[in-house]
């Protein structure tokens, strides 16, 4: 790492340039365009989220107030864990613990640094991690294992038996810091009894880690309001899901970014749900107005993410689909799997309810809750397999009348780069034209974004999508 | 007489040095021929001529470098990562720490008070830190490989190339030569991006002390200076020879330490 | 010897074959959780599979993507070559994430290559914890796995059975440690290449033949007076999966170093350690295969594996550690790194290297960072050497 990198705290430099960007909109629109010409690196991004309407203001503000907890946790006496995207911060947060997630903060770290996070990619591989490993971790690893960042506590990851090589980044952090270290575990299936017994054994095992390590047990009554929240934002986003459905959508692709960065920050917190409500609110008057999600203002194809987003540099990637008039129907990341949800009436033992009745209940449906996090409810077993990612990506592209699926990722990702090539062939069987991106979601060096942009260009024109 | 040759045969260049009295008194530096026992034969000779000796008159000669198994005129084999050690303490007294970029590999080592090799770290199996990746962009700008590290200075407006694996990285410089972009500034480019892999490699081994450049890429003036930056520690020169030698050097030094024993080194 | 090499270095060998004659099945297996015993037990013969002998990767390209490990493509290269037409079942285990989706690139290969998917093809569910629920879990998968057997090949795996399967097992067992036990010694009278050969012949060979022939050769390695040791460095091999005969020889045939240990998946780290005889059968496999795994796939337990690591290399007295890992095997690559530190930092050299696996290993450059290392070793036992005179003087 270039020594001038390390002279700056990252987390303070990323938190304030967030709290900052989240300011700008405040003002006047002329103050605001004056203020944009001083923030040069990440204006790009910062203007997509303003142009993205109130729910894009809010999510900054969102942003801000995720960076604010961690960097205040130390004065707050709280304690700071660093965890992946795919595990309910909820839980955190009943116990009041700060969540530090390494998927997060690296996609945000490439959207506004401004020459994506290389450096801090590329500490991971001076201190050992192979290069190969993902770098959607690698990210903001790099800066933690710099000591750059706020000190974390201990580390939870629940991917082992999901995607291995996200949960060796975690074991890697904890071995190399020497801080305690927890996985939840998940067999390859999902839906039958010994499965479900699964999830509720090693949540409470969980659980009892993490009262040891902060030294007070769970707060049931904390743990039931955080789970009231979330079953309001999870209808919430059903109400999205519904709007998503309509042809055209009222949905813009950058609401999709919001609805499960937000989810994956704070899940619980009345900030998420205050944000749906936003979004449920613009888009039900878009589509009282007529007006289509996307910014040209026509909708001419629709595109179902099959797994992940392109994080890389200034939203470039929603800022294409917007050009080019295509709808994003969603990625693996979107879906929460909430029993009444539409999608999942057709697959079965594939969602989860809320009962906060008693405390066994509340756990029954956080551990349940989690196992169907995205990624860990369907990328654990065979694709083809009862619940998994050929199913339930042919559930929704059905839903949602995707014309095309794609699929973006990270060479790091062991687990969908071994079965991409036949799962992509039975996608087509199934009449969907499937592209299948060769990037990096989180960094451009892979591939670089003009690049990446004419092969999918190519592919909506070849297959006569566009 | 005491005489010692090195002899070192890499994939891009063979090299060769005649040293007597712990001074070089002949070198060559010729490109390598399909099979490496020619490329061997004719460095050697070259530098004996360049040094105006004949083959008898050597005492012992030591041979290194990725042909070393297939020359025939050698005493004994070393690994390259041991002559370039060598070399270089004796190129520069003080260096401890030393980069080495050869055709096909990328080496950072820390070496003790008598060059020799401590930690190393090596690149992956991957071309895109190495000597074939510049010779390769080389190719493709239409200019020398000497030329192509002094673009760096002239550019205005370095590209960021996005990729560095050599295929992908090919394909994007192709497309900046389309699109008009000026030569300086791919060149540039290149040269950082070729600096940014090494700079992963060096860090590893946490540098310390004077750090030392061999092998040939240490002649291209724009990957040094960008690396420079990347791990914001200085890279010594040292005028004593050409750091493309420094392997064939090491390897001279080699046959002395072999005949003579450590102190007459 | 010979037995035990061409064991090793045939994806077919005689054995298989003689086996096959006699009307018996063969199961194939992935990843060393698969507890041969209960093979043994209903009579089949447990034939880990391997990917030497590839040539090309066409097969294997079209279902892998790019970014995958060359192990479990080289095995579905062989599969979709036919080579592992000898098998009567196949059991795939979620060893990491290449391995696992062997399960379904092999299955799909066979929509468009005839026959090369066994007729019993097994998806065997492995946890990443041995704690309480991941040890019953395992239990129930290995129970799970029995009852399939059961019906399939229409056998009946009784405990009595597997017991006796756990004593013959044993057996081997032991006579691995006697010979792991020789390579201690300061004169080692084997080389690492023929006890590795012979380590993974077992996981090849049926068990009474192996044990038979083991028993032969360890008593006549107990004879041998010849020290195969002197003027070489003790090197131990650890990292990524390994099978490979050659890797081996490419070590110890530049004569300056022997393998006196190594910590791989087909090596002696599990054919090493006995398994209880006594109490539940069942129980006893899982302590072993699950309970006692070293696989970095065991998340949160680094630093158990390195002490296991740091008293194999006072047991061999090793003077340096190769760690390699196969491109793409994140789970060695990163460890080997968090290893190398902690070697380095109490005087053990280390050498960390990719490479890919087997027959598309790139000899050249392995060799050269082996020598460097090697000459790296001699320089530091030379000045080891010298340093009392220095002091002295």
């Amino acid at each position: 790492m270039r020594p001038e990198i390390k002279e700056y705290n990252y987390d303070w430099l990323m938190g304030h340039a967030v709290a900052a960007a989240a300011k700008v909109p405040a003002g006047m629109q002329k103050e605001t365009e004056l203020t944009l010409r001083y923030i040069p690196n990440f204006r790009g991004v910062a203007e997509s989220f303003i142009n993205a309407g109130p729910p894009g203001i809010q999510f900054m503000g969102l942003l801000a107030k995720y960076y604010e907890n961690i960097l205040a946790a130390r004065d707050q006496g709280k304690m700071i864990v660093g965890t992946t995207f795919c595990n309910t911060p909820a839980i955190l947060y009943a116990m009041d613990i700060v969540p530090a997630t390494f998927e997060v903060l690296t996609a945000i770290g490439c959207l506004i640094w401004k020459r994506g996070m290389f450096d801090y990619m590329d500490y991971c591989c001076e201190v050992g991690m192979p290069e190969t490993s993902c770098s959607s971790q690698r990210g903001f690893l790099g800066a933690y294992l710099a000591g750059l960042c706020e000190k974390i506590d201990f580390v939870i990851c629940d991917t082992p038996g999901v995607c291995d090589t996200n949960a060796n980044a975690f074991a890697f952090a904890s071995a190399y810091l020497d801080k305690p270290f927890f996985q939840l575990n998940y067999p390859s299936s999902i839906g039958d009894d010994r499965s479900q017994t699964y999830h509720i054994d090693d949540y409470k095992a969980m659980i009892r880690f993490i009262e040891k390590q902060c030294g007070k047990k769970l707060d049931y009554d904390r743990l039931a309001e955080i789970l009231k929240e979330i079953d309001k934002q999870d209808a919430l986003t059903a109400d999205m899901e519904d709007m998503l459905m309509l042809v055209p959508t009222p949905i813009p692709p950058i609401f999709n970014v919001i609805i499960y960065a937000s989810r994956f920050c704070f899940a619980g917190h009345k900030i998420y749900t205050e944000i749906l409500e936003t979004m449920v609110e613009t888009s039900k008057q878009r589509v009282a107005a007529g007006v289509p999600g996307s910014a040209s203002g026509e909708e001419k194809l629709r595109a179902f993410m099959c797994y992940i987003d392109h994080y890389t540099v200034d939203m470039n990637f929603y800022d294409y689909l917007e050009e080019r008039g295509v709808a994003h129907t969603g990625s693996i990341l979107t879906r929460n799997f909430r029993d009444d949800n539409k999608y999942v009436q057709d697959l079965e033992g594939s969602s989860y309810g809320i009962d906060t009745s008693t405390p066994d209940a509340m756990l029954d449906s956080i551990a349940q809750m989690n196992a169907r996090y995205p990624m860990v409810r369907s990328i654990r077993g065979p694709y083809d397999k009862h619940g998994m990612w050929l199913e339930e990506s042919l559930a929704l592209a059905k839903m949602y009348n995707a014309d095309c699926i794609l699929y973006n990722g990270t060479p790091g990702c062991r687990n969908t780069w071994g079965m991409i090539k036949p799962f992509a062939r039975d996608m087509e069987k199934y009449g969907y034209p499937t592209h299948i991106m060769n990037d990096d979601a989180f960094d451009d060096r892979v591939e670089s974004w003009d690049a990446t942009k004419e092969r999918l260009d190519e592919f909506f024109h070849v297959r006569g999508l566009l | 007489m005491n005489i010692f040759a090195g002899c070192d045969v890499g994939s891009l260049t063979a090299k060769a040095v005649i040293m007597k009295n712990n001074r070089i008194i002949g070198s060559s530096i010729i490109k390598s021929k399909p099979r490496p026992k020619d490329s061997a034969d004719a460095a050697f000779h070259e530098a004996l001529s360049d040094a105006g000796v004949s083959e008898d008159e050597i005492k012992y000669c030591i041979g290194t470098g990725y042909g070393r198994e297939k020359i025939e005129f050698v005493d004994e084999v070393v690994s390259e990562i041991t002559c370039h050690g060598k070399g270089a303490r004796w190129m520069l007294p003080t260096a401890e720490t030393v980069i080495d970029i050869g055709g096909q590999d990328c080496k950072t080592m820390k070496i003790d008070k008598d060059g020799n090799v401590g930690r190393f770290s090596a690149n992956d199996k991957c071309a895109s830190g190495t000597g074939r990746f510049l010779e390769v962009m080389a190719k493709v700008l239409n200019v020398g490989i000497d030329e192509l590290g002094r673009l760096s200075q002239k550019a205005k407006d370095p590209i960021t190339l996005a990729s560095t694996c050599t295929v992908w990285a090919q394909a994007d410089v192709i497309k900046y030569i389309n699109s008009g972009v000026p030569i300086e500034d791919i060149g540039a480019g290149i040269n950082s991006a070729m600096a940014a892999r090494v700079a992963i490699l060096v860090n590893a081994v946490k540098p310390e002390g004077d750090i030392f450049m061999t092998g040939g890429v240490a002649k291209n003036v724009g990957v040094v200076s960008t690396l420079e930056k990347l791990i914001g520690k200085r890279i010594k020169r040292a005028r004593k020879a050409d750091p493309q030698i420094a392997g064939a050097i090491g390897a001279a030094l080699l046959s002395m330490e072999k005949v003579n024993g450590k102190m007459a080194a | 010897m010979k037995i035990f090499n061409d064991a090793a270095t045939q994806v077919q060998c005689e054995s298989i074959t003689q086996w096959k004659k006699e009307g018996k099945p063969v199961v194939g297996y992935t990843c060393s959780y698969a507890p041969a015993e209960i093979f043994y037990a209903a009579d089949i013969l447990p034939v880990r599979l391997r990917g030497i002998e590839t040539e090309g990767m066409e097969v294997a390209d079209t279902y892998f993507g790019p970014f995958i490990c060359s192990f479990p493509k080289c095995i579905l290269q062989l599969a979709g070559k036919g080579k592992f037409s000898f098998l009567d079942g196949a059991i795939i285990t979620p060893g990491c994430d290449g391995m696992r989706r062997l399960d379904e690139c092999w299955r799909k290969a066979g929509e468009d290559f005839d026959g090369i998917v066994p007729d019993y093809f097994y998806y065997f569910d492995v946890p990443h914890k041995s704690e309480n629920h991941g040890m019953a879990w395992y239990i129930e998968e290995v129970k799970e796995l029995i009852k399939s057997l059961e019906n399939h090949f229409n056998v009946s795996i009784t405990n009595e059975k597997l017991k006796t399967a756990i004593k013959v097992f044993n057996k081997g067992r032991r006579i691995l440690k006697e010979i792991e036990d020789l390579r201690g010694k300061d004169d080692v009278v084997v080389s690492g290449t023929d006890v590795f050969a012979a380590t993974v012949a077992g996981t090849v060979i049926p068990r009474d033949e192996y044990t038979k022939e083991l028993k032969k050769w360890a008593t006549a390695l107990k004879k041998r007076k010849t020290s195969l040791s002197k003027e070489k460095k003790r090197v131990m091999l650890v990292g990524s999966v390994s099978d490979e005969i050659d890797l081996f020889q490419l070590i110890e045939n530049t004569d300056k170093a022997i393998i006196v240990g190594e910590n791989l998946c087909f090596g002696i780290r599990y054919q090493g350690n006995e398994i209880s005889e006594d109490g539940d059968p069942l129980e006893s496999l899982a302590a072993h295969y699950l309970g006692a795994s070293v696989c970095p796939r065991m998340f949160g337990k680094y630093k158990e594996r390195l002490k296991i690591l740091k008293d194999r290399i006072d047991h061999t007295k090793a003077e340096g550690v190769i760690m390699q890992n196969i491109r793409f095997c994140d789970l060695h690559g990163a460890e080997n790194a968090l290893f190398e530190r902690d070697l380095e930092a109490i005087g053990i050299p280390c050498l960390r290297v990719e490479r890919e696996y087997g027959p598309h290993i790139d000899a050249g450059r392995m060799k050269l960072r082996i020598n460097a290392f090697l000459e790296r070793i001699d320089a530091k036992s030379d000045q080891k050497s010298t340093e009392p005179l220095s002091v002295s003087a």
